[in-house]
């Protein structure tokens, strides 16, 4: 991979896009291997994970998932998690052919992230645990005056959590602007959309009304997420929640917002449609 | 060959048996933390009003059951096992236990039923913490036929009740007698003399398939499936217990304070003291990728380590 060895790789837009696709691509084949696997959860915050990781925004460093002053970064929506995975391996923390082994006996890679995966900073899979965990990181960060930051990405509908508010709270109230929430508002949780079973409402003012900066975007578009990612820093002592509008299974004409999907599984006729628009051979 | 059919979710026939009493009784309500089942699909679109979904806010859920059923609702709490017990563990002591509130929480996937998710969904203590709590009573049905009872006891009689489904499909273990034995709170599924096995939920099969290769090796075990281990029978248990030999227990959960614990307790407090063998999950017990059968395997508490251990407290090692 084209990236310098320390520090952070930055991609162009096209690129970008092309990193996505890419992504997409990777995280079908290895769920489908298994038939495992939260397809529509990764599809929506893909665009926001591949800003992160190859857009210039975090620090990482290739081969090096311990590397003291990369930024953190915890997908909060453990079921989703594994949209990291087919990252890390392109960076180099494990073997590609983890990939392959996702969720096998003897494999590195789970159904859901484990901190003894490189690259995974904690152990996620019952939602609303993130931001506190953050809120750690980026406490122990100004302690220690290092300066890396830490990235948080959140479900909408884990943010019915109690648990998210109360370390909201915490963290502005520490002025933790080393802290970045991204909350994947795909609008839809298991049962149904959020709007009907039980109102987010307003998520950016909610954020806001508990001392963050929050701003709202396209969570698909390049474009908007740059910018979004450029206040990093510029925060006046505020955490910083971007609120990142999305469409959960983005990429699959037949999943995007549809709750049903959430657990389910496609069937052949239905991979095969998938695979043709995910630009993937037969 | 033809495929057997799957057997019935223990779920869609809990929820099932709670739709067709609430079309009768307005005030029971069914409160789901986001988690999904084939029936309740049924029962949100016919009675909309006996729906809420609480978020995937556990413990609003909790604390939301208590004001309903303080004031005089039939109150059934649903969500997946670990987030309805260690999420909102204070919330059900304090507004559920301490007030005694007829509340029937329950949970799917108890023990190791989301075996790929591992850690975070994993409840090998959850036998343990909700029995601690005060007033409560702890069912494990078997198979659907028992799930099915339970969820009309807990309609017809609410009370402070949690009941601990399977994920997955159970074979059926009762036949129509479960019915005839609850009051019991266990079943004796396989009558023996030297071994007695008690499990519960999904590790009774495991016990069935030791005991049908235990018999092939002239070892004499019975079967029985504790489904209440609170208030645990202990007068019926020991009673029964007393008649083998041995006792061995299996269980998908740690050791300390599980149900091999509570079968341990009746059996000292009935004072019938025998030789007894608990298999269980350890302490640092490894995480792996795999479905159940590997983590039965891994934890050693699969068809062969029953077996094993049933062939050492009958001498037969
Ligand atoms: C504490 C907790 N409760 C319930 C669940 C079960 N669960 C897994 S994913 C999910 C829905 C998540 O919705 P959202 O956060 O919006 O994520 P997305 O729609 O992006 O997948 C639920 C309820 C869980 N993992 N943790």
């Amino acid at each position: 991979m084209a990236s310098p060895k320390n520090g952070k790789i930055k991609l162009n837009v096209n690129d970008l896009q092309a990193k996505a696709h890419w992504l997409r691509q990777e995280l079908f084949e290895m769920v489908m291997r298994q038939k495992k696997g939260h397809i529509p959860s990764c599809y929506s915050c893909t665009e926001i994970m591949v800003a992160l990781y190859y857009g210039g925004v975090a620090k990482v460093t290739e081969g090096q998932p311990d590397d003291p002053e990369r930024d953190r970064i915890i997908v909060s929506k453990g079921h989703a998690a594994m949209v990291q995975y087919p990252i890390l391996a392109d960076l180099g923390f494990y073997p590609k052919s983890e990939l392959e082994r996702f969720t096998e006996p003897g494999g590195l890679l789970g159904m859901y992230a484990d901190f003894r995966i490189p690259g995974i900073e904690g152990i996620s899979g019952s939602l609303g645990h993130g931001i506190g965990m953050g809120a750690g990181f980026a406490m122990a960060a100004r302690q220690d005056g290092q300066d890396y930051r830490t990235f948080v990405i959140l479900g909408d509908g884990e943010c019915y959590e109690g648990s998210i508010w109360e370390s909201a709270m915490f963290a502005a109230h520490r002025k933790l602007d080393n802290l970045i929430a991204i909350v994947d508002r795909n609008q839809l949780c298991i049962l149904g959309r959020t709007e009907d079973l039980l109102e987010l409402g307003d998520m950016e003012e909610k954020w806001r009304s508990f001392g963050w900066e929050a701003i709202s975007i396209d969570g698909h578009s390049f474009d908007d997420l740059m910018p979004a990612f450029d206040r990093v820093g510029k925060t006046d002592g505020k955490p910083l929640a971007i609120i990142a509008n999305t469409v959960k299974g983005k990429g699959i004409s037949f999943m995007e917002g549809r709750s049903e999907w959430h657990n389910r599984m496609p069937s052949d006729e239905q991979i095969a449609q998938a695979r043709t628009e995910l630009g993937l051979g037969a | 060959m033809d495929a057997q059919p799957l057997p019935k979710l223990m779920r869609d026939a809990v929820i099932d048996t709670i739709c067709d009493a609430a079309r009768k009784d307005k005030d029971i309500l069914f409160i789901s933390a986001d988690l999904g089942a084939a029936a309740l699909d049924g029962l949100r679109a016919d009675l909309p009003d006996q729906f809420i979904h609480a978020g995937i806010s556990e413990q609003n859920m909790v604390d939301l059951a208590s004001g309903l059923a303080l004031s005089g609702k039939k109150v059934f709490l649903y969500a997946m096992a670990p987030f309805i017990t260690a999420r909102c563990y204070e919330q059900v002591k304090c507004v559920i236990a301490s007030m005694n509130l007829p509340v029937t929480m329950i949970a799917v996937g108890v023990g190791l039923g989301y075996d790929h998710a591992t850690l975070t969904h994993f409840t090998p203590e959850d036998i343990a913490c909700m029995r601690a709590l005060n007033g409560i009573e702890v069912l494990t049905p078997g198979d659907a036929e028992a799930a099915k009872e339970i969820a009309k006891v807990a309609i017809a009689d609410p009370d402070f009740r949690y009941i601990r489904l399977d994920r997955q499909g159970q074979a059926p273990l009762y036949d129509g007698g479960f019915k005839a034995v609850y009051d019991q709170g266990f079943g004796h599924i396989v009558e023996g003399q030297q071994v007695a096995i008690v499990a519960c939920g999904a590790l009774v099969q495991k016990a069935l398939r030791a005991q049908e290769t235990l018999t092939k090796k002239g070892v004499d075990a019975g079967v029985i499936d504790l489904f209440r281990v609170k208030p645990i029978n202990g007068e019926g248990l020991s009673k029964v217990l007393g008649g083998y030999d041995t006792v061995l227990t299996v269980e998908e959960q740690l050791l300390e304070g599980g149900m091999g614990s509570a079968v341990a307790e009746a059996l000292i407090d009935h004072n019938v003291l025998k030789s007894m063998k608990r298999l269980g999950m350890r302490d640092g017990f490894e995480v792996v990728n795999g479905d159940r059968d590997t983590l039965h395997d891994l934890y050693g508490i699969d068809t062969p380590h029953i077996i094993n251990a049933v062939l050492e407290l009958a001498g037969k090692a």
